[in-house]
């Protein structure tokens, strides 16, 4: 388990326009740069929310990885029902 | 001069991204406040602003992350979310108060992290668009870790706060000193929409009565369990407690805004 590692992959697509587009371009390629688990690869590039918010990733950081996705309130909601 | 004005103020970023969600009443109750105090602010004429205040991984990150950090920059380009509604904006900084506080804290048994450029997300930008509308008074942020663990002991900050007080009390310029953040609030986590309004009741009578002794007793533990992740910020309104010993401080709103998922309060302070 790497979760900082993680947590750096989503901090870069974040706040970093062009580290964006190369993540955009191609998630599992970009996933591929960073020191991270086979799970945690996937659930990158699944957009595996309730597993990324399971293993750990600062709310807000995941939520507005989400937002990016043009992930919904509702959908955000639903995808985490049952953790709190 | 002195501290002219002093302030503690939420900031769910609701209030200017999706001020439309809010029952129309107590949006209009609250922003109007919110406005009142940016009125009461210009007409004490600062020279400069300090902005005690958090960051949501705008220029941090886990690599470092400063527990207090001092903005010694002449100029702050803001906010880093392009959904606030509010424009991106160059806010003028402050470079010299700024290095005159880092200069304080070294001398007065604090050391700060210090920065020459910072972004400003939503957390300083939104109390600045209604506090300092037209970015007309010059800006210090003093940023706390208010965002991962570890973060400063409620009493550290009051400890902090009491130093930077002390500091702007005997500054030449008219300073105008704001915290912003919490109340209650989950951002982002299974428990969103959550506000603890018992919570919020009583950290404000604590704040309005001045009992120190208490809000220094505020632990990390207690805050995350009744206030959430992001209640860890009320440390900036502890932080300036700790600047305005004798000040007396007033309730100007509190509305828990389910749709902004936080318990919103504003509290002006006066000599």
């Amino acid at each position: 388990m790497s979760l900082y590692q993680l947590q750096k992959l989503i901090f870069d697509v974040n706040r970093n326009a062009e580290r964006r587009e190369e993540y955009r371009k191609d998630a599992a390629a970009f996933a591929a740069r960073y020191d991270l688990t086979q799970e945690e690869k996937e659930a990158v590039s699944r957009l595996d929310i309730r597993a990324l918010y399971q293993r750990g990733v600062h709310s807000l950081l995941l939520r507005p990885f989400t937002l990016l996705h043009g992930v919904s309130n509702e959908d955000y909601a639903k995808a985490l029902a049952g953790l709190e | 001069m002195s501290i002219v004005f002093a302030c503690a103020a939420s900031h769910a970023p609701g209030m200017t991204a999706w001020p439309e969600a809010a029952p129309k009443e107590q949006a209009d109750r609250f922003l109007a406040n919110y406005r009142k105090l940016g009125a009461m602010l210009a007409a004490t004429k600062p020279d400069a602003l300090v902005a005690i205040t958090v960051e949501h991984w705008a220029n941090f990150f886990l690599n470092q992350m400063p527990t207090f950090c001092i903005g010694r920059a002449d100029h702050y380009i803001g906010p880093v979310e392009e959904w606030l509604r509010i424009p991106k904006t160059r806010v003028p900084g402050d470079s010299q108060l700024g290095a005159d506080l880092l200069d304080a804290c070294l001398d007065g048994g604090f050391d700060p992290t210090f920065s020459d450029e910072l972004l400003f997300d939503h957390a300083t930008m939104l109390p600045l668009h209604f506090l300092n509308p037209n970015m007309a008074v010059a800006v210090v942020p003093v940023i706390i870790n208010t965002l991962t663990n570890p973060m400063p002991s409620a009493r550290r900050c009051l400890a902090f706060g009491e130093l930077l007080g002390k500091t702007l009390e005997q500054t030449e310029k008219r300073v105008a000193v704001i915290a912003t953040g919490g109340l209650s609030h989950w951002p982002g986590e299974a428990k969103h929409g959550k506000i603890n309004i018992p919570f919020d009741n009583k950290f404000l009578d604590t704040l309005i009565a001045g009992d120190r002794r208490v809000l220094a007793e505020y632990s990390h533990e207690k805050i995350n369990a009744e206030a959430g992740s992001g209640g860890h910020e009320i440390r900036t309104w502890i932080t300036l407690a700790g600047a305005l010993p004798n000040w007396k401080a007033e309730l100007l709103g509190y509305e828990p805004v389910a749709p902004w998922a936080t318990g919103c309060g504003l509290v002006t302070f006066r000599r």
